[in-house]
């Protein structure tokens, strides 16, 4: 017969292994799914909604984080059904606010200068985040580049702008080097930030890896880009004058009383109220407040300065 | 367990071995197995949580933008960037499917089996009747908002495959590792039974009495000290049991040193025992050695040849055995008597013991046999046969006696005879004086005639009391037998016996006593007419043999015979066949003396040869008959240079 000192180990060793089998068992929740009942999918039909579009200077996420609670704010003063909507580029953007598909544009002054030529309507701009209603563009290098020191030491350096329709992140600089005596032929090379969205952020990071002697950015660009780059390696060369910040225009043929709602919104909106400040601040700006066609008369001469007339009718097609 | 006791060596260890590394394995399998599969079910979780992660993250802004298109080609590229996945879809926060792999037939179920509407990426497991899928929800966020979700369905086949390989190769790993610990294990255990066979083959060398290593049957045996010294020089360093090989060598070799030693101490206590038994054997005396419960525990040969047994049968038992009931109470009494008291028994007794034998008289001695604790363990008994001591004994009184007598009869024939002389004196005076035809004068005859009759009778008396004082001269021995035949033919007439001689005419002259030898004759006479119980004859021859020079006298008679068993005892001193008061048994004991004196022989030959009863003439429808041969020398031979033994 098996003794005590054969049975004991076994009988523990089976415990063990029957715990380390049974006991230990992952929680696993089983559904069963009958893969057969099948339907077939129909493209759903976008709700009819008052469509909003922020210039996509940022990536869709940034503009949805912006501007998703002043969507919301406004939908809810005015009764209105809003959708953010999201063109890849400047140029759809402009073509969409075109077509009519967007009736809220929210756009830099360049765009806004273009899509009032075909009929939008700039009914308020905002107050920037320093408390001015214009903004300025920003030549930037790196700190240790120590071969530029001014806007001449750009010369024959490579250059990234934003995008060749971006305000702040391209025209104003170029106004600037215009002024200054510098065309774009005096630069070795002028890129343009890549992708859809997120262009001012890899205009800056494309200089601080080294890939570009210097970017043109936005003003406040740099803030946004704090928590993914030491912005102190970073060095500000020049700015631009200010420009008149970015502006609020209805479509062609929307409904003025539309317009109307939605700008007594906007405008009712100040950064004493801590609820509306939140929004303010998460769209970047300190306030909005009512603006005219002429407000951007400025930004017209100087596209007009950089010829960008052709630029344009070349791009749009429609002038 | 018996099957397994009967296994070889080797088998279990190899069994044992296997059964060890495949339990080991197989716990091992089980575990790494099990760990492993957690693992990379664990794994694939994680990876599917980041591919939904992922897609959740890459899916944001084209849900922003509402680009099916973008969303579409992302979930169909996740889809063939692996081959694992064996879905992935996006819908929007109304739950509705804007992206997805399936092509056109979407399975409305599989829509609603993981909604958490946690932040969290959430798993379930999706059975579908023909495979396991960990089913994948990532929801899209951006800040608060749930913009949509994004499922992905990973296949467990994958995993299952990797497992069912990872199973067949430990198993396959198992599988090597058995078999190399069984050839490993093959070759220790062949190892070992080598060793253990060289012990086991010793082990028989030992059964067949050959001891010791490397002596092979054919070897010429050395001595014991030179193998031991030869094994010594040769022992080789080894393992435990080659240890154990050598030490049983050894254990081998000194026991068969042992063995010789006894061998030798056997062979001389053999011999010991030998001369103690054939000493014991010899001795004519009766040697026994009883135990404490009156057991023989030895015998010597001459008392089991007497008892009529062996050694082994009288062994272990007692008197009761082979003695009649009072015979053997009497000596087991004894024995127990010299145990208790420890005396010595001496004794002379007449043992009755064959009723079919003469009685024979034992000089018994018992004496107890101590311990060394002085205990007596037991009784050492000596008889020694003193029958013939006793015969001669008893024969020196008869002779004392009849030497009394004798002198008695002498004196008194003495007396007698000078007034038988005056009688026979007067009877022939008396004759005289009437007629020869005178009826007085033949009455005074016959008293002449018995008159000389009577003093013949006391002349035999005269002689027979003057025996001692017979002196051997030259005397016919033919004329002395027929005295005797004179003497006694008109008794024998009167018996009806015939007696015929046939005597050797030439009158052989011998140097003896002649009355001793009348009174042989007589006696011989006297016995063979007894013997012959009505009619019957006595013949008599005499030869002479003078190549011998020896005189040889046959008395044959066609009486009743002697018995065998008692032909050897005819010449002992009182010994008769005859009833209480018809003889004293000394006649023949005495005729043997008497011709012994002579330094002749007289044996006795019973029952008588046919052909002699023819030659002698005697009658043959007789009884068996006896014959009486005295051969006696012709010349003196005096008792100092007779030592040739008597042959009866």
């Amino acid at each position: 017969m098996l003794r005590l000192k054969y049975t004991l180990p076994v009988a523990l060793l089976l415990v063990g292994v029957a715990v380390f089998f049974f006991g230990g068992t992952h929680d696993e929740k089983i559904v069963r799914v009958d893969m057969s009942v099948q339907e077939e999918l129909i493209v759903p039909e976008p709700e009819p909604a008052l469509t909003y579009a922020y210039l996509p200077q940022y990536s869709h996420k940034v503009s949805y984080l912006r501007h998703s609670r002043l969507i919301d704010y406004l939908a809810k003063e005015t009764g209105l059904r809003i959708r953010q909507v999201f063109p890849d580029t400047f140029e759809e953007h402009r073509n969409m606010v075109d077509r009519g598909e967007i009736d809220i544009s929210f756009s830099n002054p360049m765009t806004y200068i273009r899509i009032a030529n075909s009929g939008a309507k700039a009914f308020a701009r905002i107050i920037e985040p320093s408390g001015s209603p214009t903004f300025r563009g920003q030549i930037i290098t790196r700190k240790d580049n120590r071969s530029i020191r001014n806007l001449k030491d750009c010369i024959g350096k490579s250059w990234i702008a934003v995008d060749p329709l971006s305000a702040g992140g391209y025209l104003y600089p170029l106004g600037l080097f215009y002024e200054n005596g510098i065309t774009t032929s005096d630069f070795r090379e002028i890129s343009f930030a890549p992708g859809p969205g997120g262009k001012q952020e890899k205009a800056v990071l494309a200089v601080y890896a080294g890939k570009y002697d210097i970017a043109s950015i936005r003003e406040g660009t740099l803030e946004i880009v704090k928590d993914k780059i030491n912005i102190n390696k970073i060095r500000i060369i020049a700015e631009t004058k200010p420009y008149p910040g970015w502006v609020y225009a209805a479509r062609k043929g929307l409904d003025p009383e539309v317009i109307q709602k939605i700008s007594n919104a906007m405008f009712k909106m100040s950064m004493d109220d801590p609820k509306q400040a939140r929004i303010l601040s998460q769209a970047g700006m300190r306030g909005i407040i009512p603006a005219r066609d002429n407000d951007y008369d400025s930004v017209r001469e100087l596209s007009k300065e950089l010829g960008l007339s052709t630029l344009y009718n070349k791009q749009g097609g429609t002038e | 367990m018996r099957l397994f006791n009967r296994l070889r060596f080797r088998t279990k260890i190899n069994i044992g071995l296997t059964l060890i590394v495949g339990f080991t394995s197989l716990i091992i399998a089980l575990f790494v197995i099990r760990m492993a599969s957690d693992a990379l079910i664990e794994q694939s979780r994680k990876r599917g949580q980041v591919l939904a992660g992922n897609l959740a993250l890459r899916a944001e802004d084209p849900l922003l933008s509402v680009d099916l298109l973008r969303l579409e080609s992302m979930v169909n590229e996740l889809k063939k960037a692996d081959d694992e996945i064996v879905y992935a879809f996006i819908m929007d926060d109304k739950l509705r499917v804007i992206a997805n792999t399936f092509g056109e037939g979407f399975p409305v179920n599989l829509k609603y089996v993981n909604s958490d509407n946690g932040t969290a990426i959430n798993e379930v497991t999706v059975d579908t009747g023909k495979e396991r899928i960990f089913d994948f929800a990532a929801p899209i966020f951006i800040s608060d908002k749930r913009l949509g979700t994004v499922r992905v369905g990973l296949s467990r086949v994958g995993i299952q495959s990797i497992v069912s390989n990872l199973i067949y190769a430990i198993c396959a790993l198992t599988g090597a590792v058995l078999l190399l610990a069984v050839v490993a294990s093959t070759h220790f255990a062949r190892s070992m039974t080598i060793q253990l066979g060289a012990l086991q083959k010793h082990a028989e060398d030992i059964v067949a009495t050959y001891l010791g290593p490397g002596l092979t049957k054919d070897e010429k045996p050395k001595s014991c000290a030179d193998r031991f010294i030869g094994f010594l020089r040769q022992t080789k360093r080894g393992d435990e049991v080659q240890e154990l090989t050598e030490t049983f060598d050894a254990m081998a070799m000194s026991l068969e040193c042992h063995i010789e030693d006894l061998q030798i101490t056997e062979m001389d206590l053999t011999r010991q025992k030998e001369l103690l038994k054939t000493i014991i054997n010899v001795s004519p005396d009766f040697v026994s050695l009883l135990g404490p419960q009156l057991t023989y525990l030895a015998v010597n040969q001459p008392l089991y040849n007497y008892l009529g047994s062996t050694e082994e049968k009288i062994i272990g038992k007692t008197d009761k055995e082979f003695f009649p009931p009072e015979i053997a109470k009497v000596r087991m009494d004894e024995a127990r008597q010299v145990l208790e008291t420890g005396r010595t028994i001496n004794k002379e007794h007449r043992d009755d013991y064959d009723k079919d034998s003469p009685a024979r008289w034992f000089h018994t001695i018992r004496v107890p046999v101590y311990a060394e604790s002085k205990k007596i363990i037991g009784v050492l008994s000596t008889a020694r046969d003193i029958t013939e001591l006793k015969s001669y004994q008893a024969q020196l009184i008869q002779s004392q006696k009849m030497e009394s007598v004798g002198k008695l009869a002498g004196g008194v024939a003495h007396e007698i005879n000078t007034p038988l002389g005056i009688i026979l004196g007067y009877a022939q005076l008396l004759q005289d004086d009437f007629d020869a035809d005178d009826q007085v004068a033949k009455d005074l005859a016959i008293i002449e005639k018995q008159a000389r009759v009577c003093r013949k009778i006391v002349a035999d008396l005269l002689g027979f009391s003057r025996q001692t004082e017979s002196e051997k001269m030259p005397m016919c021995f033919n004329n002395s037998i027929l005295e005797v035949v004179q003497l006694v033919s008109h008794t024998l007439k009167l018996e009806h016996v015939d007696i015929s001689t046939e005597l050797d005419d030439r009158f052989p002259i011998i140097h003896g006593a002649p009355e001793k030898l009348k009174q042989v004759w007589l006696n011989l006479l006297s016995n063979a007419m007894e013997a012959i119980e009505g009619k019957g004859g006595i013949h008599i021859t005499t030869k002479l043999d003078t190549y011998s020079m020896t005189i040889t006298a046959v008395f044959a008679d066609t009486g009743h015979g002697i018995e065998p068993k008692n032909i050897n005892t005819i010449f002992d001193p009182f010994y008769s066949t005859k009833p209480v008061g018809k003889g004293t048994g000394l006649g023949l004991s005495v005729s043997f003396g008497i011709i012994k004196d002579h330094g002749g022989s007289i044996e006795a030959l019973s029952p008588l040869p046919k052909c002699m009863l023819r030659e002698y003439g005697l009658p043959e429808n007789s009884g068996p008959g006896t014959m009486f041969k005295v051969v006696l020398p012709l010349d003196e031979i005096s008792d100092e240079e007779d030592s040739s033994p008597y042959s009866i």
